[in-house]
């Protein structure tokens, strides 16, 4: 997995890029993350547009950093979700979790809703 | 291509991409489509995490074996690892609303939902996981 972050005013996009299956994929994700609440965001967006595919361990991944971000007090979206993606999010209920939209700007947008 | 491959690793989750580039070499050129690609590719990562965190308890010295077998009509993958056993039936259910922040334990319940059959019994060395795909008429021509 290949992790790029871009600041948009407040809000943080994080987006993955390629196949997302644990191991290493949350040291890198977990540290990233932590720099940006560091740096006092506590608004987040993860971007998937670009997720070859994902597994529980990817899943996995993105439940640490909601529940992270929740508890320093910010929020996190999930943005451009793949068919394959929200089928996984379906399977295991976790559409009840996350907050999905179907672009980035729309997710950014739902933080001052 | 082959009708058998096999690939022997150790218990460490690093070796999680070989795995995934040797099965997707290996099945180059057999009638799936992109989508099913994805649901081995996915399916094959869940096992192989399984044994090595569950079935070898994370170990690195016990290995991992990984057979991938040409079928009638698809594939059989048998995942393989060295540990003390492995009881599906143990595992509580991800979906229940106290288990849905649980950072783990998904795995099997997506691997039933992307392979045609799933199979979990104990051998001699620890516990063998058998998935199996089909192709779907589709694609077979």
């Amino acid at each position: 997995m290949k992790l790029k972050s871009e600041r948009h005013g407040s809000v943080v996009v994080m987006g993955m890029k390629g196949k997302v299956m644990g191991g290493p994929d949350a040291t890198v994700f977990r540290d990233e993350l932590k720099n940006h609440l560091d740096d006092g965001i506590r608004k987040v967006v993860i971007d998937l547009g670009r997720v070859d595919w994902m597994n529980s361990s990817g899943l996995g991944i993105l439940i640490g950093g909601l529940t992270t971000v929740k508890n320093a007090g910010g929020e996190m979206k999930l943005a451009r979700t793949t068919d394959k993606i929200q089928s996984l999010l379906m399977i295991t209920k976790l559409v009840q979790v996350f907050s999905t939209y179907e672009t980035v700007e729309a997710a950014i947008a739902a933080f001052s809703e | 291509m082959s009708d058998e491959g096999k690939l022997i690793v150790p218990s460490d989750l690093a070796k999680l991409e070989e795995v995934d580039g040797f099965a997707e070499n290996w099945m180059n050129g057999m009638p799936f489509t992109k989508d099913q690609r994805d649901d081995i590719a996915i399916s094959l990562s869940e096992v192989v995490t399984n044994a090595i965190e569950h079935g070898n308890a994370g170990i690195v010295d016990k290995m991992v074996t990984v057979v991938l077998l040409r079928i009638e009509g698809g594939i059989r993958i048998e995942v393989t690892d060295q540990g003390g056993g492995f009881n599906p039936a143990l595992v509580a259910d991800p979906t229940d609303p106290e288990n849905l922040l649980s950072e783990s334990g998904r795995g099997l319940l997506i691997v039933h939902h992307l392979m045609d059959e799933v199979d979990v019994e104990p051998v001699s060395t620890g516990t063998r996981i058998s998935l199996v795909k089909r192709f779907t008429a589709s694609n077979t021509g």
